[in-house]
């Protein structure tokens, strides 16, 4: 069966102030329906879920558009970005495969590539118009496979432009999300399905990427800006992924707080909480400082919409850069410097040790951080099958393994290898260490090759 | 014809009779004197009434309960039923949220009608035993009841106990009776019984020449099973059913030398935490054991810590005696002997302990030290104009966000108010405030010192510096002072 994916959706909308606006607006919606539906896919992919301690395949439903010649297709992470397979069926109803291109799970874009040998006909692209230039009341529209039903197009208009979400919300992957951008609001009616699928303005351009909606609500859609698309695309285009640089920060805003910190207003961006080990960690920097400068350009966090900017402003930075910052700690002022870090992945490899029943990830420095781990070293356990055998010997999802077989791990490749030869001479039982907060544990599994019942007696 | 008329002697006679033999017998076929019995029971049997307020964050509500007790001391130590005031923070590992149960209003009323106040002393973790002591006027003397120890059970055998009737019935005390059903000997000692039920928790149970040979208790329980973060298993794990049995009178006499003074009955603590030498993993290590406890982390500063115990480390002798821990099932066991070694007691343990694949045995002597104190004993200081409740951070908190207690302070915001100040201004059930204005918050008592200033000096607003889920934050609060 499939799962519609859900997050976000868009509108169809008219614009009063828009570009082409001698036509009456009806004529507008025309002319835009027929710049971009012919440009629409309606996504299919099978996506690979490890969370129940085995690998599921899910066939799901999500939407893009056609931006590149050569066949690229934008849509969600959460719809592509664990794909397995994609068929792709476009708007003259052809289908054709898909192969996965690039994510960003930190904007939630993924590129696709259609493969254009299986398409006969032309193809068209729609144009990716200038979201710093939307206004509020402005008519949209929104198009793509609500709850699977393909090309759908609705209307509404920008509701605002500058919704912020903390990146407190996670991809059903595990990634947090949305650090980076601030949203456009719609009424456009988004429905599960419409994710991935164009935000467009009546002079026929996508102005936004449909990905989240609230559930339940009447008609609260939430589209990425293009803008954000656009560099994110380009860059998943040119390098295969985005680069960001990583300080270690976490900044709240400032109004609610000036008269304890005796700020200005609209100065200087508040430090809230430093990653253990960041470059800013290792810096003078501390929590309740007050960034005033970056690279002695001025910065300001007065309200949380400020905050999405500033942390994009460091991510842009080329990882191993030399940054100077000007902060204010009580009165005094200081300067130093730091050198930023790659942020790296967030989430790390999938593996299913199947035969062991359950399924495991590589540890990156951003899960050893989320989940207060000593180093990244080990697998941690994405899932445990519930009738199968690790459950019995005791193991959870978030243990870390750490050695098997009194064999020590650093990271997955470890894991996969001494798995494999494992399996390979059908070794019976697997003494796993893991760590679960505090302290270690040591767990007897027993191996089984597809039915099996453990002998473990360990609770 | 021979075989037909044993065959219908079988059925008229033996059948008969060994159905008869099978079903529940009435109690009429026991020796109880439950005349004479009633009388001697009636000396010492009280009946309880106790208010107790119940809070979970920031949900509290009253309740009033009534239990059957018995006095086991002349100056009026009341033992009765204490679950339901047992039922601790076993949600503060995932939230800093505290369930607290507390009894605010104790009478005691003998059965032939004399009221006397009582105040609550604690319970006992395992046995959910309860103690009250009367507040006894001048020159009363009450006239306890005498245990019979050492007294051996058999299976088949009956046991009587009293129940308490519910208040609109007159005579208030019932009797009822239950079999001894199996002598558990593993994993640990306990007569089980059949024909009992949860509601008469703590009776006294009688064998059929009316002795007092123990009190009515919880074996397994089904409903507490797992370890509270203090780290002291509740109960053997979940077998799916409550099993009852008698806590006996060696037992209980124990308790009632060494009564709690406050909330628990102090428990010794190694301070490791541990998990069960299976037969497999003794395998994995080559180890000449059938089990033992596997020390798995070691608290700083704690008893183990202080004798040079080291992860990784295999107890399997205590005091001289075998740690027979094969299962996870049986870790309750080596606690509860721990735990009732009670705090100053030294301990003499057997290690076996592999230095580069060689295996070393040694003793260590250990002091054990008084369990860390749990989140409900937590001091505490509710503020009643942020409408919000703090209290000091535990042992539990520690373990449950693996944080270092060392270089870690703060106080946890333990119960909130909806609509409240405190609430409205964005602070969390389970926050750790850290600083408040500009003053550190190391200790309940430092977060009061600062908020009495707080409301005397009335601000616009305050601010928290707290940590909530691994970050830490500002949050600004606007008291309200009308």
């Amino acid at each position: 069966m499939s799962k519609i994916v859900f997050l976000a959706i868009s509108i169809v909308a008219v614009s009063a102030f828009g570009q082409s606006s001698s036509l009456p607006i009806q004529k507008q919606i025309y002319n835009a329906r027929d710049k971009v539906m012919p440009a629409l896919v309606h996504i299919q992919p099978v996506i690979k879920n490890y969370t129940t301690g085995e690998l599921e395949k899910q066939a799901v439903v999500g939407s893009g558009i056609i931006f590149h010649p050569e066949g690229y297709v934008v849509t969600n992470y959460h719809v592509a970005g664990k794909a397995d397979r994609i068929l792709c069926t476009l708007y003259d109803k052809e289908i054709v495969t898909a192969e996965f291109i690039g994510g960003d799970p930190p904007t939630d874009i993924a590129v696709i590539k259609l493969n254009l040998e299986e398409h006969k006909g032309p193809l068209v692209m729609a144009e990716f118009g200038n979201s710093d230039s939307i206004q509020v009341g402005q008519y949209v529209l929104a198009m793509g496979s609500p709850y699977a039903l393909s090309r759908s197009v609705s209307a509404g208009v920008v509701s605002t432009r500058d919704r912020y979400f903390s990146s407190e919300v996670r991809l059903p992957t595990g990634e947090r999300t949305g650090n980076y951008n601030l949203w456009i609001q719609t009424d456009a009616a988004i429905n599960p399905g419409n994710s991935g699928g164009p935000l467009v303005d009546l002079s026929g351009k996508v102005v936004g990427i449909n990905s989240r909606a609230t559930l339940f609500a009447n008609n609260l859609g939430f589209a990425i800006p293009i803008n954000v698309v656009r560099e994110v695309t380009q860059a998943i285009l040119t390098e295969g992924k985005v680069t960001r640089s990583w300080i270690g920060l976490h900044c709240q805003a400032l109004v609610e707080l000036e008269d304890y910190f005796g700020t200005e207003r609209n100065n200087g961006v508040l430090v809230s909480s430093i990653d253990l080990g960041s470059p800013a960690d290792q810096s003078f920097l501390k929590a309740g400082d007050i960034i005033l400068k970056v690279n002695t350009k001025p910065v300001s966090a007065r309200f949380v919409e400020e905050l999405p900017a500033f942390y994009y402003m460091i991510s842009k930075f080329q990882p191993g850069t030399k940054i100077g910052l000007e902060v204010l700690r009580g009165s005094e002022t200081f300067n130093f410097s730091m050198t930023t870090k790659s942020l790296g992945e967030l989430q790390g490899e999938d593996f299913e040790a199947k035969g062991w029943g359950f399924t495991v990830k590589g540890i990156t420095r951003q899960m050893k951080l989320e989940n207060q781990l000593e180093d990244t070293i080990g697998v941690m356990v994405t899932g445990v099958k519930r009738i199968g055998f690790s459950e019995d010997g005791g193991l959870t999802r978030g243990d870390v393994i750490t050695s098997i077989n009194s064999n020590n791990l650093t990271d997955l490749a470890q894991f996969t290898g001494i798995y494999e030869q494992s399996m390979s001479i059908a070794q019976e039982k697997v003494l796993l260490t893991i760590k679960r907060g505090k302290g270690v544990r040591y767990l007897v599994i027993t191996a089984d090759k597809g039915k099996g019942e453990t002998v473990n007696e360990e609770m | 014809m021979r075989r037909c008329k044993l065959r219908n002697f079988v059925l008229a006679i033996v059948l008969p009779l060994v159905l008869f033999w099978l079903l529940p017998r009435p109690a009429q076929s026991q020796n109880f004197d439950f005349a004479k019995l009633e009388s001697q029971v009636k000396n010492y049997s009280v009946i309880i009434e106790i208010q107790i307020e119940v809070s979970f964050g920031i949900n509290s509500s009253d309740q009033e309960e009534r239990y059957l007790g018995t006095i086991v001391t002349e100056d009026g130590l009341v033992i009765f039923d204490g679950t339901d005031l047992a039922s601790d923070n076993l949600f503060s590992s995932f939230s800093g949220v505290t369930v607290k149960t507390t009894p605010t209003k104790i009478s005691v009323t003998t059965l032939d009608g004399i009221k006397y106040e009582a105040e609550y002393l604690g319970f006992d973790r395992f046995t959910k035993v309860g103690f009250l002591k009367v507040k006894m006027p001048e020159g009363v003397r009450f006239k306890p009841i005498k245990f019979s120890k050492q007294y051996k059970f058999k299976v088949g055998e009956w046991v009587a106990l009293y129940m308490l009737m519910p208040e609109f019935v007159s005579p208030p005390l019932a009797a009822d009776i239950g079999m001894v059903s199996n002598l558990i000997q593993s994993p640990e000692n306990f007569p089980l019984t059949v024909g009992f039920s949860a509601i008469q928790l703590t009776a006294v149970l009688y064998n059929s020449v009316n002795e007092p040979v123990g009190v009515l208790g919880n074996i397994m329980d089904p409903s507490s099973s797992g370890s509270d973060m203090s780290g002291m298993l509740e109960s053997f794990g979940d077998v799916g059913i409550p099993l009852l049995g008698v806590i006996t009178a060696d037992r209980i006499e124990k308790l009632i030398t060494n009564p709690p003074t406050k909330g628990e009955i102090e428990r010794g603590w190694l301070g490791i935490s541990l998990q069960a030498l299976t037969k497999d993993i003794a395998e994995f290590w080559n180890l000449p054991l059938s089990g033992g406890i596997i020390v798995n982390e070691i608290i700083r500063n704690s008893p183990a810590d202080v004798a040079g115990l080291r992860i990784g480390d295999i107890i399997y002798v205590v005091n001289g005696e075998p740690v027979e821990v094969d299962r996870e099932d049986k870790v309750a066991v080596f606690q509860r002997k721990i735990a009732a070694l009670g705090p100053g007691i030294q301990v003499e343990l057997g290690i076996m302990r592999t230095n580069n694949n060689v295996q070393d045995t040694l003793t260590l002597l250990v002091t054990l030290q008084k369990a860390p104190m749990s989140s409900s004993d937590a001091p505490e200081f509710k503020d009643e104009s942020l409408e919000m409740t703090v209290r000091d951070l535990v042992f539990a908190d520690y373990m449950a966000y693996n944080l270092d207690s060392a270089d870690f302070k703060g106080v946890v915001v333990s119960q909130l108010i909806p609509g409240g100040p405190a609430s409205i201004g964005g602070l969390s059930l389970g926050d750790v405030i850290q600083r408040i204005g500009s003053a550190e918050i190391k200790t309940v008592a430092e977060a009061k010192l600062t908020l009495e200033n707080v409301a005397a000096n009335h601000p616009r607003e305050v601010i928290f510096f707290i940590w909530r889920q691994n970050q830490t934050m500002f949050v600004n609060v606007k008291p309200n002072w009308n």
